[in-house]
C-alpha cells in the first residue's frame, strides 16, 4: 500500500543508530563535518541509545584475551601512542584487499592509496634526505587568528602551534580529510602549548596536499564513535 | 521498579572513572582494573554483532587498544564511561561485520535474536533512569517499528539487510525505522 506522506528526515537518528549504508552513510558523514546542528542531533541521538546497552547480556571474554592485549602493549610500547596501529598494519592490509569491490567510506582512504597502480620511480637527488613539509593554515570557523599546522613527512607528525577554546568537560580532536572519504582521527589536542600529533603508518598515506585538516568539539576523551560527532570549529587544507 | 541502588551505582561509575584516569596515565593496573570491569559487557556487544567467536575477539583486542591508547585524554565530566566504552566497541564491531559482508554472506539470521525488552536491573555502571525512560518510549511505538530499530541497534544491520529479515521492501522498512525514530523521538522530548 503506498504511504501518502513522504517519510520524515531522520538522517541523524539513522546515523547513530547505523542503518545507513554505502552513498547514503558517505554523504550523512559529510553532514556530520559541515553542519554543527547535525553533529549536535547525532550526539542527542547516540546518548540515548546507549541506553540499550544495558539490555546487552555480557558475556565473559575468553581468559586468553586479556594476555594477548597486554602482549600487543608489550610490544608497542616503545612506540608509545602508535602501538595500536602498529598492530593493526597486517590487518589494515588484509582490508585493502578485501575491500576492493567495497565502497565503505570509512576505508576509502585505505583502500585507494593500496589500489592505486605503484608511483613511477621518482629520481632524487641522494643529497635530499628528508622532503619539505606540508603546511596548513587552520583556520577558524567564527573568528580568530588562524592556527599554523606542519606535517612533517619524513617523522610522520603533525605540530599544531595553537589550541582552540573548548567548553569545560569536552575535548578537541583533529581530523584528516581526503577527499570525499570519510574523517579520520589524528588524536586530542592538548589544552595549551605546541601539539605534536603521531600520524598512524596506515594514515600517513592520506597526509598530501588538499588533505583538510579539521578541529571538531568531542566529547570529553574524544569521539566515541571514530567520527566526528561535534561541530567543527577550524579547519585548514595542507599545501606543499 | 528498579532495585538498583544509587550509591552503588554512583561508586561503581566512580570506580570505572577512576581507573580509565589513570589508565591515561599509562598505568597498567588501573587498565587491568578497566578491563575486568567492562570486557564482558563489551564481549558481548562484539559477539552478539559479529556472530562469530575469533571475529569478536580480535575486535575486543583492537577496542582495549584504543582505550588504552585514548584514555590519556579522557576526563571525568561524561555521565557514563561505560557507554563510551560500548559505543566504541559496537562501532567497531559493525565495522567488522560490514567488511566481512563485502566477502561472504553473513546470515541476517545471525543477528536475530535479540534480547528481550525486560530492563537489566543488574547493570550498576548504566544510568537507570535513562534506561527506563528509552524502554517507556520503545514501548509507547508500533510493534514492527519498535523490533526494527532493536534490531538495528543489537544486531548492526542496515536498512538492506533489515529489509531481508523481514521480508519486506526496502523502502518499507526505511519507513518503519524511520517513522519508529520519529515518534521516538517526540516521546523522549516529551518526557524531559
Amino acid at each position: 500500500m503506498a504511504t501518502p506522506d513522504p517519510d520524515p528526515d531522520m538522517t541523524a537518528a539513522e546515523l547513530a543508530l547505523g542503518v545507513l549504508d554505502g552513498d547514503e552513510r558517505a554523504a550523512a558523514l559529510r553532514r556530520l563535518v559541515a553542519e554543527p546542528g547535525f553533529a549536535a542531533e547525532v550526539e542527542w541521538w547516540r546518548d540515548r541509545l546507549a541506553a540499550l546497552f544495558a539490555d546487552w547480556p555480557a558475556v565473559a571474554a575468553p581468559a586468553h584475551l586479556a594476555a594477548r592485549i597486554e602482549a600487543t602493549l608489550d610490544r608497542g610500547a616503545a612506540g608509545g601512542a602508535g602501538g595500536a596501529a602498529n598492530d593493526n598494519d597486517h590487518r589494515w592490509r588484509t582490508l585493502a584487499i578485501l575491500a576492493s569491490i567495497a565502497a565503505c567510506v570509512l576505508l576509502a582512504v585505505t583502500t585507494l592509496l593500496m589500489l592505486r597502480p605503484a608511483p613511477l620511480p621518482v629520481r632524487v637527488p641522494v643529497t635530499v634526505t628528508t622532503p619539505p613539509p606540508l603546511i596548513a593554515a587552520i583556520a577558524p570557523t567564527t573568528k580568530g587568528a588562524p592556527i599554523a599546522a606542519a606535517y612533517d613527512r619524513a617523522s610522520g607528525v603533525v605540530r599544531i602551534a595553537g589550541g582552540v577554546d573548548v567548553p569545560a568537560g569536552r575535548s578537541a580532536e583533529v581530523w584528516a580529510i581526503r577527499g570525499t572519504a570519510a574523517p579520520r582521527s589524528l588524536g586530542l589536542l592538548p589544552a595549551r602549548g605546541t601539539a605534536r600529533l603521531a600520524v598512524p603508518a596506515a594514515l600517513r598515506g592520506a597526509m598530501a596536499a588538499e588533505t583538510v585538516l579539521a578541529i571538531s568539539i568531542e566529547p570529553a576523551g574524544g569521539s566515541p564513535t571514530g567520527l566526528p560527532t561535534g561541530p567543527v570549529v577550524a579547519a585548514g587544507k595542507l599545501s606543499g | 521498579m528498579v532495585g538498583t541502588d544509587t550509591s552503588e551505582l554512583n561508586a561503581a561509575r566512580a570506580a570505572l572513572v577512576e581507573a580509565l584516569v589513570r589508565t591515561g596515565d599509562e598505568d597498567r593496573d588501573a587498565f587491568r582494573t578497566v578491563y575486568r570491569l567492562t570486557s564482558a559487557k563489551l564481549f558481548g556487544i562484539c559477539l552478539r554483532i559479529c556472530a562469530d567467536r575469533q571475529g569478536a575477539e580480535d575486535v575486543l583486542h583492537d577496542v582495549y587498544l584504543t582505550i588504552w591508547n585514548r584514555a590519556g585524554a579522557y576526563q571525568p565530566g561524561r555521565a557514563s564511561p561505560i557507554s563510551w566504552l560500548a559505543t566504541i566497541a559496537r562501532n567497531r564491531a559493525i565495522d567488522w561485520r560490514r567488511r566481512q559482508a563485502r566477502t561472504r554472506a553473513v546470515g541476517v539470521e545471525d543477528a536475530e535474536a535479540v534480547p528481550d525488552g525486560a530492563p537489566a536491573q543488574d547493570d550498576a555502571l548504566l544510568a537507570v533512569e535513562a534506561h527506563a525512560r528509552l524502554h517507556h518510549c520503545l514501548e509507547g511505538i508500533e510493534s514492527r517499528q519498535r523490533a526494527a530499530i532493536r534490531s538495528a541497534f543489537f544486531g548492526g544491520l542496515t536498512y538492506a539487510e533489515l529489509a531481508v529479515q523481514a521480508a519486506v521492501p526496502l523502502g518499507t522498512m526505511k519507513s518503519w525505522v524511520r517513522r519508529g525514530l520519529l515518534a521516538l523521538r517526540g516521546c523522549l522530548d516529551g518526557d524531559a
